[in-house]
């Protein structure tokens, strides 16, 4: 937890492996990420490790049901009907068939937490993912997270500008 | 599950520019082509001029004088045994022998048959240099009768002018026949002999006897030697040589039989083709150079999707091998067009200019068809690289 400005989603990049630009060293088990190449991160990525980014990063053209196909195949952890089960979950049903960029941003923040769901992980990182959604559809969403957390027993990291309540932590750091 | 292509393709080649890539496949075709083409007419003159060529135990023989200019003319322009030695010296020349003039003066007649007398010129060549030698070409010392290898032209000329002198044309068997006399006479006395041609030559235009006569007849009736000579005969493994010309053409030494005209007209032949290949080269190097700029310019108009693709966790060496994959058909493509249109070259050239010789085929040459296969590797491998190094630069 942190205010703006305090190195919130610098955080989450090191972590994720897109910024090199830190003191000290992050592991993943032994292996330390500077090491890494490029084949590597893209494992990592695809196996280990996902994200919900602040700035949400889908591809505009393509609609919301492209963007979570997209995740999905690289290494698919659910089938693809499991897609339309979570946006109709989180509200977004009807938006499958709509282009990324005609999307509110609260619904394409909903495509960004869907996306990070569909792929297997150890640990999912979360930027402020509920900036633009209400107490509602936040909780549905956290909801949803630590459903699949459970599944997966993996670890959320969740960077925030304050407390969320119905965020179960067990460790709380504050920048 | 195999991960799908299909899905991301609409990301990657988005607003790609048509025209830069039909100018880039235009380009590419045209040095293919122009390549290909040069490469099967090399090989065509290789085996239209290697096949011509009359040959004896796979060697040319060609006789060789020197050039009389007005600069040289009244030196003494005969071969030394220095020249001689020069001339065996050279890798490309296997062999080479004098051809020994008569010393004294030498006049024919045919007697009653053909009434002609003429002052005429022998010349005497190793045995080994003459394509035609019968075993009763020898002479023994006193022996009377004087075998003669006669040049298959000398006798053309002959029956050319003979009705005009009101002298019968002959055979090459009547010809065979007839009785010479030959009446020799030096400073140190005069013999006569009777000559009977004993075989043609298609290569030696001269009157040839035996070596060993024409050394005696020298010695006895001039009373000198039979050491320098006009002309040369060497023996080559190929008469179109292009080492040997430029020596031949250094020594301002002169050929006097059009078997090299084949290869002088094959050097500029060749030296054309192969300006022309170099060319087709450049050409295809200019169009895989204006193919990298497309691709570079497809991969920066697809930079945010690459990027995001790559942040999502696809492998770069994927994303470049199913990028640089879609090129191969493209690539195929025009290369074996190319093919096509070289094997319709090939199949006209031969039909139409050549007249189906049988020394060609109508069909390109396996070089050819090999030239296209590393053409085709050599492209996928390029463009496959250069979209490698493009991505790993964004990672």
């Amino acid at each position: 937890m942190a205010p703006s400005g305090s190195g919130k989603t610098s955080l989450v990049h090191f972590l994720y492996g897109m910024r090199q630009d830190y003191n000290g060293s992050i592991l993943y088990g032994e292996k330390n990420i500077r090491q890494f190449g490029a084949e590597d991160f893209a494992l990592h990525r695809k196996d280990h490790i996902s994200v919900v980014f602040q700035d949400l990063r889908l591809f505009p053209e393509q609609t919301v049901g492209e963007n979570l196909e997209i995740k999905r195949q690289l290494n698919p952890f659910h089938p693809s009907e499991k897609i339309k089960e979570m946006a109709e979950r989180l509200g977004i049903g009807n938006k499958l068939q709509s282009r990324a960029k005609i999307c509110s941003y609260g619904e394409q923040q909903r495509v960004a937490i869907i996306r990070s769901l569909l792929q297997p992980f150890d640990f999912l990182l979360l930027d402020e993912p509920f900036s633009h959604l209400d107490t509602n559809n936040s909780q549905k969403a956290m909801e949803l997270m630590l459903e699949e957390a459970k599944q997966r027993e993996a670890c959320i990291i969740f960077a925030d500008l304050e407390r969320i309540d119905y965020f179960p932590y067990t460790k709380l750091f504050h920048l | 599950m195999a991960l799908s292509y299909k899905t991301i393709k609409p990301l990657l080649l988005t607003g790609t520019n048509a025209a830069s890539r039909w100018f880039s496949y235009i380009g590419l075709g045209i040095g293919v082509l122009l390549l290909l083409c040069s490469l099967q007419m090399f090989i065509n003159i290789q085996q239209l001029l290697t096949r011509n060529s009359i040959r004896k135990n796979g060697s040319d023989y060609i006789s060789i004088a020197k050039n009389i200019t007005n600069e040289n003319m009244g030196k003494d322009n005969r071969f030394s045994s220095a020249d001689l030695k020069e001339l065996k010296a050279q890798p490309f020349i296997e062999d080479a022998a004098p051809l020994i003039p008569n010393l004294f003066r030498v006049q024919a007649s045919a007697g009653q048959m053909i009434n002609f007398s003429s002052d005429i010129f022998i010349e005497a060549l190793n045995n080994n240099f003459i394509d035609t030698v019968p075993p009763t070409f020898t002479w023994v010392e006193n022996q009377p009768t004087l075998p003669v290898i006669f040049s298959s032209e000398f006798l053309e000329m002959y029956n050319v002018f003979a009705p005009s002198w009101e002298l019968p044309q002959l055979s090459p068997a009547t010809a065979t026949n007839v009785a010479i006399s030959l009446h020799c006479e030096g400073k140190f006395g005069e013999r006569t002999f009777i000559a009977r041609i004993v075989a043609f030559s298609d290569r030696v235009n001269s009157i040839l006897v035996p070596e060993n006569f024409l050394e005696w007849a020298n010695k006895t009736l001039e009373g000198q030697d039979s050491t320098k000579s006009s002309r040369v005969f060497i023996k080559t493994k190929d008469a179109n040589n292009s080492d040997l010309l430029k020596f031949l053409d250094q020594k301002n030494y002169r050929v006097n039989k059009d078997k090299t005209m084949f290869g002088r007209s094959k050097q500029i032949l060749q030296g054309i083709i192969s300006g022309l290949g170099v060319f087709g080269l450049l050409v295809i190097l200019l169009a895989l150079m204006l193919f990298s700029f497309y691709l570079q310019l497809v991969i920066a108009r697809s930079r945010d999707n690459l990027q995001l693709l790559l942040t999502l966790g696809y492998s770069p060496a994927w994303l470049s091998q199913n990028m640089a994959k879609q090129f191969v058909p493209v690539y195929i493509f025009v290369v074996l067009t190319g093919l096509a249109l070289t094997q319709v070259m090939q199949w006209s050239f031969h039909h139409f200019v050549m007249y189906d010789r049988p020394e060609l085929s109508s069909f390109v040459h396996w070089a050819v068809l090999a030239a296209s296969a590393v053409l085709i590797i050599l492209s996928i491998i390029t463009n496959y690289r250069l979209v490698k190094k493009l991505l790993y630069r964004m990672f």
